[in-house]
């Protein structure tokens, strides 16, 4: 192929990446550093740090991105370990457990909210096996919190139960065979041989950061929940994320729709995602050969 | 001639497969029902009002909300939500933006994702670095001079603007998927076709592309869930003449948790059961290549 045909087969994605990427970035930027009255400086920054809802989104984001990964991480495991116990419905079992992954993430912030799923259960206990009403107050971190961090999770894990097993699929047999012989335990073959191979393979290492980047700029779940909490476009809620502060700043008419601050702190998240970026790519070139 | 310690680890591993069948059935009631409760509380079948009907109580509460409660299943959701102006034209809209989001995506995809897999070209990592930061980007960085640039070109609420804007939803997917996809394909066979002496682009058309049309298959139906299920994209650059299927689930009704009556939440839940049935329906069919899918084109 010559250079010249290579370049032209280049041009229809570099002409799209110019429109949504390359545009949005420089004028992102250009925005980010301009006031109002069109002067350049860097006051919108200056705000953004000094910004304690901005710097309080910042650690929801972390906390919940970090612990909506490691969640979804374990529950995949297990449920990749339920796949290939060798079970009789196997294909029946590993497509229920699929599932989660297809429905969209506003629409798991409805299925999660405080009068469905938990309703049920408490209404269960109460009339049917006759508990005294328990009382769940929806309004406590305690209790929306780690339901977010679930259903995030909930949404998620199916991906990493496939990954699991499309890596442990291409394990040689003759492993599981020998430990098979030497009589361990199913368990114990998961827990020995799997799980290293999982955690040492690169592929998972990187689908481990990508989810990690993808919950960082998670938006649906956390704003489904800032409506369940009464606060809906309200700045300020304890469930915002960065997207979700953005969101509102971007569309709240009493502050005057400053684009430029949600712009500067639009790129402040790219920073930190991009620094996440560096680390994936990091871990990749430590694995091996896994592109 | 059974030996004891035999038998008891034989009834042991039976014991334990039938441990391992309770596990696995919890795990599937974990995985499906709150999607099971969501498709009931759309024929508004509320287990919590069934228990205190079974119960002979009459108040149920709900959110922390108390009132009478009643136990009277009814279609009426889904026949409203399923009424010509709602959900019919919400899945036109998202049909017509994933096909001119993908046509846009091949377009531009399948010849870098062919010579990503055929030739061997410096900055082929850089190509593969700049999809990742398409990745990575935060949506607002992208939403907000897109939505700028679209009000001045009169893009803002049109099924071409959304069909570019998703582009960064699927053009990713397509171009490191289809890679793969054309890498599969042996090498032995792109260079038989080259030794007749066809041009490159015969080789292409007539050889390497009808490899790849069923990846070109899954590829599609996948972008269509990725648009089918986006949200923040749709929700800023659409308004009411091309509003998506998830968009419309939720701006139709507009809730907050204080003003959640008993019927709102049932249409809530009708056309979310709605929007989620495509989308598993789709997911199922390509349920073997959603990991590779998911994993930008990583696993096999």
């Amino acid at each position: 192929m010559r250079l010249r045909t290579v370049y032209l087969l280049f041009l229809p994605l570099f002409i799209i990446l110019g429109i949504v990427v390359v545009y949005p970035l420089m004028m992102s930027l250009y925005l980010s550093l301009t006031t109002t009255s069109g002067q350049v400086s860097a006051s919108n920054y200056a705000t953004l740090l000094s910004s304690a809802t901005f710097l309080d989104a910042l650690n929801v984001s972390l906390l919940y991105s970090l612990t909506s990964t490691i969640i979804a991480l374990g529950i995949g495991l297990g449920l990749a370990f339920i796949v290939t116990q060798g079970l009789r419905g196997k294909g029946v079992f590993e497509a229920l457990y699929v599932l989660p992954v297809a429905v969209a993430p506003i629409v798991v912030g409805v299925l999660f909210s405080p009068s469905s799923v938990w309703d049920d259960i408490v209404q269960f206990l109460h009339f049917q096996l006759g508990q005294p009403y328990p009382v769940i107050n929806e309004l406590s971190p305690t209790f929306f919190f780690p339901v977010m961090f679930l259903s995030e999770a909930w949404e998620w894990a199916p991906l990493l139960m496939l990954v699991a097993l499309s890596i442990i699929n291409s394990t040689p047999k003759e492993i599981y065979e020998a430990a098979d012989l030497s009589g361990a335990s199913s368990y114990q073959q998961f827990r020995m041989i799997s799980l290293p191979t999982i955690f040492r393979s690169s592929v998972m290492q990187f689908v481990v950061v990508l989810r990690f980047i993808d919950a960082m700029r998670a938006f649906e779940i956390p704003f489904a929940w800032s409506n369940w909490l009464g606060y809906t476009s309200q700045i300020g809620s304890p469930v915002d994320t960065i997207s979700l502060y953005l969101y509102k700043l971007l569309f709240s008419s009493s502050l005057g729709f400053p684009i430029g601050v949600v712009s500067a702190a639009a790129l402040a998240l790219f920073g930190v995602t991009l620094v996440g970026a560096a680390v994936l790519l990091r871990i990749l070139r430590s694995g091996g050969r896994g592109m | 001639m059974t030996s004891p310690p035999e038998t008891r680890t034989r009834r042991s591993r039976r014991g334990e497969r039938t441990l391992m069948y309770v596990i696995a059935v919890l795990a599937a009631f974990y995985s499906f029902w709150p999607i099971l409760i969501m498709a009931l509380e759309g024929y508004n079948i509320d287990l919590g009002a069934f228990f205190a009907v079974l119960a002979g109580k009459s108040s149920c509460s709900i959110g922390g909300l108390t009132f009478a409660c009643s136990f009277h299943p009814t279609p009426a959701f889904y026949l409203q939500a399923l009424g010509v102006d709602a959900y019919p034209r919400l899945v036109a809209n998202t049909l017509m933006i994933s096909g001119l989001s993908v046509a846009i995506g091949f377009g531009a995809g399948i010849p870098v994702a062919y010579a990503l897999s055929r030739i061997e070209i410096r900055g082929k990592d850089f190509v593969s670095y700049m999809l990742l930061a398409v990745r990575t980007v935060s949506q607002f960085v992208v939403l907000i001079p897109l939505y700028i640039a679209y009000t001045l070109l009169g893009l803002f609420n049109t099924i071409p603007g959304m069909a570019i804007a998703e582009q960064l939803l699927v053009l990713p997917v397509i171009v490191w998927m289809m890679r793969g996809f054309f890498s599969d394909i042996p090498r032995d066979i792109y260079d038989a076709a080259s030794v007749f002496g066809k041009s490159e682009w015969q080789v292409f058309r007539r050889v390497m592309l009808p490899m790849v049309i069923p990846g070109i298959v899954l590829v599609t139906l996948f972008s269509v869930v990725l648009i089918w299920n986006d949200f923040l994209i749709a929700d800023t650059l659409t308004s009411n003449a091309t509003r998506t299927v998830d968009v419309g689930v939720w701006e139709g009704l507009s809730i907050t948790s204080l003003s959640i009556t008993a019927s709102t939440w049932n249409s809530l839940n009708a056309a979310g059961t709605l929007a989620y049935v495509p989308a598993i329906a789709l997911m199922l069919a390509i349920r073997r290549y959603l990991a590779r899918g998911f994993s930008l084109g990583m696993t096999e």
